[in-house]
């Protein structure tokens, strides 16, 4: 049994990775005490949240509902001046790297989109394919009976005709647990006009439960609110997990803030320690310790631990801890079209054209991921219509004409991992006095290229299908909160930081699982991958521990 | 569930400081900006700075203006309106605008000298002006669910703000359930079908 100071395996982080890891080290007999930096927020006061915003902050602000802790801040937007103060970005394309992510027990999947894609067997041998960026250090065919546990146990919905499914008509160990979420009609057009133009738009495999309920949620609505909060938890999100794992014995700490790895002997992690709301350093003991607070908080952490045995941090002697720092860099594109689209109808994303992001090009320039974003635009066609001073009949019909005859597509780029692309200790601190993260970001040639002569001619392609009067491109690259590499995974210590089974190099009793370690970004979400490297990792940990 | 441990290894680190460095005095002083910038949004006298005495002018907002805020409102917009919402826009646009009462009383009277019923009957008689600012403001709020849009704002409508309503046979009112379980439809009516509301 788990004590508040020692369990045999430490989680710090609550999000997907940490839950999924604490839900199977229970079910193998081990006690298990979870960490989490910030509070424990009940849905019901993040949709009360959500919905006392002002209109221009419903949409992209999806930080908003999540006000954090000040011992747990996190990226905020609602105006410019916030939006600078906790991330510190730097280089070409900082703004891509303003990454949101919740301190909330719960963590970022609070508002994910649910999207989970697998990656494909190529994605994983762009070195040995293309000659460009690293591989793996092992095949799909390692990796997929992950996903397929992966997919049980977070609920993914998807179709079940293996031409229809990604990678198409590639080995599962196991169907889809449920059938695809029904389009709307802008997702139908989009299908449609996109398949004209040789682009397939395919049912996105998503966490969200559909036409039934899944392990103890309900099915999905259509409430158009994946992000920032589903209201009926229809989405899979950590958060719901943490009752499952407090019931199998797990204990859950939250606004306890850890801020050391302590290493003993032999380089094994002894301890971590954290600060609570008053500032207090608790210290708590394990056989395994696991970081899994996302792709920038676990690399500041292991930076913020130096120590005599590991002078540049803990589990860094490869120097690659925080190097390599990806995400998909994102262009959007606001079209007016003639005919109405009619998005918001069904979840806000529920399809996307992934055959795009395959192709020996892959040598030259980035693949791709294109998207139509199915939020309902009623909030931004109202806000248009009233800027031009309409009333009566008159505003309600363009109210109706804009919000149905307007889109946002969305492009998501895969980047290489760069070791210049690094995230330091910045010498700003927060309210604890920890460091925050500093970012340099250039999102490199190999996107740039893409964006220049495959994905915007593309882009546009989409637009005049759609029969589009107007396109106006976003004037940079965005983030995509997909962050990922700053723990990156390899065979060889000298060149990563964590094994195949995500175990720190460094320290046989650490693991650092979760988007960090991904050596190859794709340009598809992460999660799914994030979930599946969580299950080996917990596989391996479990083992470890069982068989020393 | 929330559990706190017993300090087991105390550091000596102090408490921390009262102002934190990561943001929230930014966004007070950010307010105060926003609302100056907001009054331009509210229309009226055109204030150029806000007005000292806010409170002791909000007070002057009497049941029978809130009454005269919502026979106004009736005749700008031609829907069904909640007076619970209208008084809470009215408390708040009087609050920034002391001079709404005797606007909500001069639009009335251009209304009535036109014996408009609907708004396309009086609204191209109102003047340029703090007047016809009101007017659009009046009807602003009463779309957006605030009176000003913005990031701070109080938000007195959520999934009354008529903004919702003129294509809500097709979309979704976000966070509100659209249909039983993926049984909405990829089919739309045509752009002028306009719902009843």
């Amino acid at each position: 049994m788990a004590t508040d100071q020692s369990a045999d395996v430490v989680v710090v982080g609550t999000g997907v990775v940490g839950c999924l890891i604490a839900e199977h080290a229970l079910d193998a007999g081990l006690s298990v005490l979870m960490l989490e930096a910030g509070p424990r927020v009940d849905r019901s006061q993040i949709v009360k949240n959500y919905r006392r915003l002002p209109p221009s902050v419903r949409v992209g602000h999806w930080d908003a509902p999540y006000p954090p802790e000040p011992w747990a801040p996190h990226l905020e937007t609602r105006t410019a001046k916030q939006q600078e103060e906790y991330l510190q970005l730097e280089g070409p394309n900082a703004r891509a790297y303003l990454q949101g992510y919740v301190r909330y027990a719960g963590g970022a999947t609070w508002h994910w989109a649910g999207l989970s894609w697998r990656i494909t067997p190529e994605d994983m041998r762009l070195k040995s394919l293309y000659g460009v960026g690293r591989d793996w250090p092992f095949g799909y065919d390692v990796l997929e009976p992950y996903y397929t546990r992966a997919e049980y146990a977070i609920g993914v919905c998807g179709p079940s005709d293996p031409t229809l499914q990604w990678p198409a008509n590639t080995k599962r160990s196991k169907p889809y647990p449920m059938g695809p979420i029904p389009f709307g009609p802008g997702e139908r057009r989009l299908t449609e006009v996109a398949a004209k133009l040789g682009m397939i738009n395919l049912h996105a495999p998503q966490a969200r439960n559909s036409g039934a309920a899944y392990d103890g949620r309900p099915a999905c609505c259509g409430t158009n609110n994946c992000f920032p909060v589903c209201p009926l938890a229809a989405k899979y999100d950590a958060s719901s997990a943490l009752p499952k794992i407090e019931a199998k014995g797990g204990k859950v700490l939250v606004n306890a803030v850890v801020y050391r790895i302590e290493s003993g002997e032999k380089n094994a992690i002894e301890a971590v320690h954290y600060f609570d709301p008053v500032k207090r350093s608790q210290r708590v003991t394990g056989k395994i310790f696991v970081i899994a607070c996302n792709g920038i908080e676990t690399p500041k952490l292991l930076l913020l631990s130096k120590d005599e045995r590991n002078p540049n941090g803990v589990a860094n002697s490869s120097d690659q801890v925080g190097r390599n720092m990806m995400d998909q860099p994102k262009l959007i594109v606001e079209l007016e079209l003639q005919e109405p689209l009619w998005t918001g109808v069904g979840p806000v994303q529920s399809s996307s054209i992934v055959g795009t992001s395959q192709g020996d090009f892959r040598s030259r320039h980035a693949g791709a991921l294109f998207r139509m974003e199915n939020f309902a635009r009623s909030p931004l066609g109202a806000a248009a219509a009233l800027k031009k001073g309409l009333v009566g009949k008159a505003l309600d019909t363009e109210i109706r004409r804009i919000s149905a005859c307007t889109a946002q597509l969305t492009v998501e780029h895969e980047i290489l991992p760069s070791p210049d692309n690094r995230l330091t200790l910045s010498n700003k601190r927060d309210w604890l006095g920890i460091n925050k993260p500093n970012i340099y970001y250039d999102v490199g040639d190999y996107v740039r290229q893409s964006a220049k002569e495959y994905t915007v001619p593309r882009l546009k392609e989409l637009a005049a299908g759609l029969g589009a009067t107007s396109f106006q491109l976003s004037p940079e690259f965005l983030n995509s909160d997909h962050i990922m590499g700053g723990c990156i995974m390899g065979a060889d210590a000298a060149t990563s930081v964590v094994d195949p089974d995500c175990r720190a190099h460094d320290h046989h009793n650490l693991f650092l699982p979760g988007g960090g370690a991904m050596p190859s970004g794709t340009a598809l979400n992460s999660t799914l991958s994030m979930a599946a490297l969580a299950l080996k990792a917990a596989d391996a940990a479990v083992d470890q521990l069982r068989h020393g | 569930m929330v559990q706190r441990l017993k300090p087991v290894d105390v550091v000596a680190v102090g408490v921390p400081p009262t102002i934190r460095d990561d943001c929230p005095t930014v966004f007070a002083l950010g307010r105060r900006e926003i609302l100056a910038g907001g009054l331009a949004f509210v229309g009226g006298l055109g204030l150029a700075t806000p007005p000292a005495g806010l409170a002791a002018e909000a007070t002057a907002w009497s049941g029978e203006s809130a009454a005269r805020f919502m026979e106004l409102s009736s005749l700008l917009i031609p829907h069904r309106l909640n007076e619970g919402v209208g008084s809470r826009i009215g408390a708040a646009m009087s609050a920034l605008n002391p001079s709404l009462a005797e606007q909500v009383t001069e639009l009335l009277a251009i209304a009535r000298k036109k014996n408009a019923r609907i708004v396309e009957d009086f609204f191209p008689d109102l003047p340029e002006g703090p007047l016809k600012e009101t007017a659009l403001a009046i009807i602003s709020a009463w779309y957006l669910g605030v009176v000003t849009d913005a990031p701070d704002a109080e938000v007195f409508a959520y999934a009354d703000a008529l903004m919702y309503q003129p294509t809500k046979d097709v979309m979704t009112t976000p966070s509100y359930a659209i249909s039983a379980p993926n049984a909405w439809s990829a089919e739309a009516p045509p752009l002028s079908n306009m719902p009843d509301f």
